[in-house]
């Protein structure tokens, strides 16, 4: 056990514990995500990859163990942070009464000011041009989640948790947000993705499987 | 003190610890009991206004006391449940919430009791009633947010702060009742003050009763304390060896 | 690909400003009540049609209206206060908007105001502007019509404050039923009281600007500890 965190790691979880209905769902779990790679989280139905993601974000508090940032403690500096970090849940995030523009018109406010040419720009590139006006019901529940998408063309994190981001889309969206994430890590980005589909991306690739509850490398 | 503060934090602890205290606080409550209400019931002369109902002040002042301050107890017990997460406080904060709603209960019942012969009505909005009947009320509300909200972890600390936002709104109710009481109903401000320039042989039947029911009210809640312990802590090595000795 | 730069950590300077996130969020929430022409409107129906039951319940005597007029029309506004509020933060929470406005990084304390104060705007607002009609209709004595609005004024916006704990308190449960009501109705009575005393005390001629004084200390207070509480409130309903 390591005394001291990693300075290089973006986002390390260190001696991780949580329990949900007196069931231990992972413990002494410890990793790390640093920017120019992708950690893929497994595991089995109920192995408890959502309630991990949700920790990491801070949405969860019932964990025990340390989660740090650029090497310092997150509840320290939890703004920067969070002005880091994008978040897509299982919940998108859209509103279905907003249209496309408006819901991101909110979301990237909520972090950084942009423009409205911007987000016409990420909505055309998941393939939402034309439904930029339509109320989110109008769209089938792959084109919503292609809104939410949208996001990670607009913000300007680093480190994207991403909880099954690959469900209601199609081969071809698949393929596009696959390169999208290869994109984001080669740049030096970090993402955290749980995906039960056998995830194909051009960078580096590693696998925490919580059923193991160890990091191994896949490339 | 942190490690005294930690280790009674320490379910197991208090159970043991607890257990010990128990039978004093029996025997003790016992005593005041016994002779608050002998005092109280048989030697205490009869008021010059009320005649003998000023007797069942002796129930009804510890028993509104009492509820009074089950909830800023409740709101100290919250707050810490919400910055030291100690699991202790919550468990304390869960079992005030339906004994503060049964003091509450028994004030109003008991006030309407002593209403009665004293102004012809078994209910009359006087200030204290009334405040007292909102109070029951929010500790109604308490009790139905920690029985709709399935884990634990989250009742905890939603009903940690309801018990702060009801603690801080408390004073208020209090204040506003009185103040709209006053013009309302004047005629009904009977001095209940058990404070009140009164003789020893009113006033201190009176405070060994209050200490009396005092210790009735810590020791149902550490009985029911112990009984969330046990409950909650029912898969660990202590409780089921407590269980196999029977 | 409309990315340009390789992605470093960012920088908080550039970050949207607070005064500039209050009004998006503010914002979006009008829009989406504007959107659903409803959310505005059933809150006044709902007052309109309850004022309305008194005269039919009770009778249509000037002289017995014109007593219960303030405290018909007090309590009406906190019903209707009350079942107005599911909307502040449900829709939210079920399409994820909600735990979006947790993971900002602005100060949830205005993130929730900027809620709250929509919601007043939508809910509240309307509300107050109908009272002087129902007042009317009740026969108030008209030197108290002033005074009802002002109180109202004053007042539904800490209705709406302490109403938001409730709601985020239970916005994550499946069946709500009526508990919502039974957590906040209790704390919403020092309100009631004043509200209501300052109408009742105008029209037998007293002076209320010790009620207006309160009013506004309650208004203060709740703007203090009630986004707060709110926000601490959601953060357990998403957990």
């Amino acid at each position: 056990m390591t005394i001291g965190s990693n300075p290089e790691a973006l986002l390390e979880g260190r001696n991780l514990y949580c329990e949900r209905d007196e069931r231990v769902l992972f413990e002494q779990l410890s990793f790390s995500v640093q920017g120019g790679q992708l950690l893929q989280v497994k595991g089995s139905n109920g192995s408890g990859k959502t309630t991990l993601l949700r920790i990491l974000c801070g949405l969860n508090d019932s964990f025990e163990g340390e989660l740090y940032f650029q090497g310092q403690l997150i509840e320290e500096q939890r703004d920067q942070y969070l002005a880091s970090l994008l978040y897509i849940g299982h919940r998108s995030g859209v509103s279905r009464i907003l249209s496309p523009r408006e819901n991101l018109r909110w979301s990237g406010a909520l972090h950084y000011p942009i423009a409205d040419a911007d987000i016409d720009d990420a909505l055309a590139e998941v393939g939402l041009r034309g439904y930029e006006d339509v109320p989110c019901h109008n769209l089938s529940a792959g084109q919503q989640q292609r809104v939410s998408l949208a996001r990670l063309l607009i913000g300007r994190a680093v480190l994207w948790i991403l909880d099954e981001p690959f469900t209601t889309l199609d081969v071809h969206a698949v393929a596009q947000l696959e390169v999208r994430l290869a994109h984001h890590v080669k740049n030096g980005g970090a993402v955290l993705v749980t995906t039960h589909h056998d995830l194909k991306v051009d960078c580096r690739h590693d696998v925490l499987d919580l059923d193991a509850s160890r990091v191994r490398s896949s490339v | 003190m942190w490690l005294w503060f930690s280790k009674l934090g320490s379910p197991r602890w208090f159970y043991e610890l607890s257990g010990k205290w128990l039978p004093w606080l029996y025997a003790a409550m016992v005593v005041f009991m016994a002779v608050g209400l002998t005092w109280a019931l048989l030697f205490v002369p009869a008021d010059y206004q009320q005649g003998e109902t000023i007797r069942i002040m002796y129930v009804h002042v510890p028993v509104a006391s009492i509820s009074l301050a089950c909830f800023p107890l409740m709101a100290v017990a919250g707050t810490i449940t919400l910055v030291w997460r100690m699991k202790l406080a919550d468990m304390v904060a869960k079992c005030v919430a339906p004994i503060g709603a049964w003091f509450s209960g028994l004030a109003l019942l008991s006030g309407a009791i002593w209403g009665e012969p004293i102004w012809g009505v078994w209910w009359t909005w006087d200030a204290r009633l009334t405040s007292m009947l909102i109070q029951f009320f929010l500790f109604i509300g308490v009790i139905a947010l920690r029985s709709a909200i399935e884990s634990q972890d989250a009742a905890a600390k939603a009903c940690a702060i309801l018990a702060i936002v009801g603690a801080i709104n408390v004073p208020i109710i209090k204040y506003s009742v009185e103040w709209w009481n006053t013009l309302h109903q004047p005629a009904s401000r009977i001095s209940m003050d058990p404070m009140a320039p009164n003789p020893p042989e009113i006033w201190v039947p009176l405070l060994i009763m209050i200490a009396g029911v005092y210790l009735f009210f810590i020791i149902t809640l550490l009985l029911r304390t112990r009984n969330e312990i046990l409950v909650r802590e029912r898969r660990s090595k202590w409780v089921q060896d407590l269980v196999r000795k029977g | 690909m409309t990315d340009k730069s390789p992605v470093s950590v960012a920088d908080t300077q550039t970050l949207t400003s607070l005064g500039k996130a209050f009004r998006s969020t503010l914002s979006r929430d009008l829009l989406i009540a504007f959107k659903r022409r409803n959310d505005i409107l059933n809150p006044v129906m709902f007052f309109l049609i309850v004022v309305s039951l008194f005269p039919l319940g009770v009778s249509p005597d000037p002289q017995q209206l014109s007593v219960i007029a303030a405290g018909v029309i007090w309590v009406s506004a906190l019903l209707a206060s009350m079942l107005s509020l599911d909307n502040l933060f449900r829709a939210d929470y079920e399409d994820g908007s909600l735990e979006q406005l947790l993971l900002s990084p602005q100060p949830l304390y205005f993130m929730v105001l900027a809620k709250n104060i929509s919601h007043w705007l939508v809910s509240g607002l309307p509300v107050v502007l109908l009272s002087p009609v129902l007042a009317y209709m009740l026969y108030l004595p008209s030197e108290a019509y002033g005074t009802l609005f002002i109180s109202l004024l004053i007042g539904t916006p800490v209705l709406s404050l302490f109403g938001s704990i409730g709601v985020a308190l239970t916005v994550g449960l499946g069946s709500r039923g009526l508990i919502l009501a039974v957590i906040v109705l209790p704390l919403t009575t020092p309100v009631l009281i004043v509200g209501a005393k300052a109408v009742a005390d105008v029209s037998f001629g007293l002076p209320v600007g010790t009620h207006f004084a309160i009013l506004g200390a309650m208004l203060a207070l709740a703007l203090t500890i009630a986004p707060l509480a709110s926000a601490a409130a959601l953060k357990i309903s998403v957990n």
